[in-house]
C-alpha cells in the first residue's frame, strides 16, 4: 500500500470544505480593486450582540466588542 | 408479478425525468450567498471550471454535477459569441438538470476587471514564502497552498504569469 493520500491536501491538513472554500473566497476578496474590494470585504465582516436576562426578562440587545466581553 | 411492477415503476419514473420536448437553451441560475447574478436566464452555453477540467454545457447536455475549482465561468449568451461574459469564481458547485437548467453556486464571483494584478502578484509571492517556511502537513502550509493556487488561477485569468 502506498502512503500517498487519497484525498485533497486541505483535508489531509485537517481543514473542512467550509474552511477551505472560505479561505479561497477570502483570498480572492483581498486582491480586488476598489470599489469591488470594499463591497466584497463586507461579506467577511461579523459582530456580536449580547442581551442580559434578569428576573426572566431579556434586557436590550447591545453590540459587544468581542466574544470575550460578551460574558461580562 | 414483482418484476412487472418494478419495470413499470422504472418506465414511469424515466418518462417523468425526460422532458417531452428538447430544450433550446440553457436556463442559467448563477448565485452567490449575497446576491443572484442570473435567475432563469436563457443562454446559449456556459463554460465551467470543473475539478476534473473545464467543461461546457449547451442545451440538452446530459445531467451533470461538478465541484468547481477556482477559475473562470464563461457565459455565451448567443451562439458563437465572440465575447463571452466572464466571472472569476472562488470555487463552488455546478449542477445541470435533465431540462437543461444549470445551477452555478459560488461563494464569490467577480468580473475580471475588478482583479488587481499587482495585488495578485504580491499575494502569490507572500503565499509562496509562507508555504516554504511552514511545517509540512500543517494548516499554515495548507492555507498558503490554497492562497498560491487561487492567486495563480487569478493571474492566469487576467494574463499575469506567476510561478
Amino acid at each position: 500500500m502506498s502512503s500517498t493520500p487519497v484525498t485533497t491536501f486541505w483535508r489531509v491538513a485537517g481543514m473542512s470544505y467550509l474552511q477551505y472554500i472560505n479561505k479561497t473566497a477570502g483570498t480572492m476578496r483581498s486582491v480586488l480593486k476598489e470599489p469591488a474590494k470594499t463591497r466584497a470585504m463586507a461579506q467577511e465582516a461579523y459582530g456580536y450582540n449580547a442581551a442580559v436576562w434578569e428576573a426572566g426578562k431579556q434586557g436590550p440587545k447591545l453590540p459587544v466588542a468581542n466574544i470575550q466581553q460578551a460574558g461580562k | 408479478m414483482l418484476s412487472r411492477t418494478a419495470s413499470s415503476f422504472f418506465r414511469r419514473s424515466a418518462t417523468r425525468c425526460m422532458s417531452t420536448e428538447a430544450a433550446t437553451a440553457v436556463k442559467l441560475n448563477f448565485c452567490l450567498p449575497q446576491e443572484t447574478l442570473y435567475k432563469g436566464a436563457s443562454v446559449h452555453s456556459v463554460i465551467l471550471p470543473g475539478m476534473g477540467g473545464e467543461y461546457g454545457i449547451t442545451a440538452n447536455h446530459v445531467p451533470y454535477v461538478s465541484q468547481l475549482k477556482p477559475g473562470v465561468v464563461k457565459i455565451l449568451h448567443e451562439e458563437g459569441s465572440a465575447d463571452p461574459e466572464k466571472y472569476f469564481v472562488a470555487g463552488g458547485y455546478a449542477l445541470t438538470h435533465p431540462d437543461s437548467t444549470t445551477d452555478v453556486i459560488c461563494p464569490e464571483a467577480v468580473k475580471l476587471d475588478d482583479i488587481d494584478p499587482s495585488e495578485v502578484a504580491k499575494k502569490y509571492d507572500a503565499a509562496r514564502t509562507k508555504f516554504s517556511s511552514a511545517a509540512a502537513g500543517s494548516i499554515e502550509q495548507a492555507e498558503a497552498q490554497i492562497e498560491m493556487e487561487i492567486t495563480k488561477e487569478m493571474g492566469m485569468a487576467i494574463g499575469v504569469s506567476l510561478n
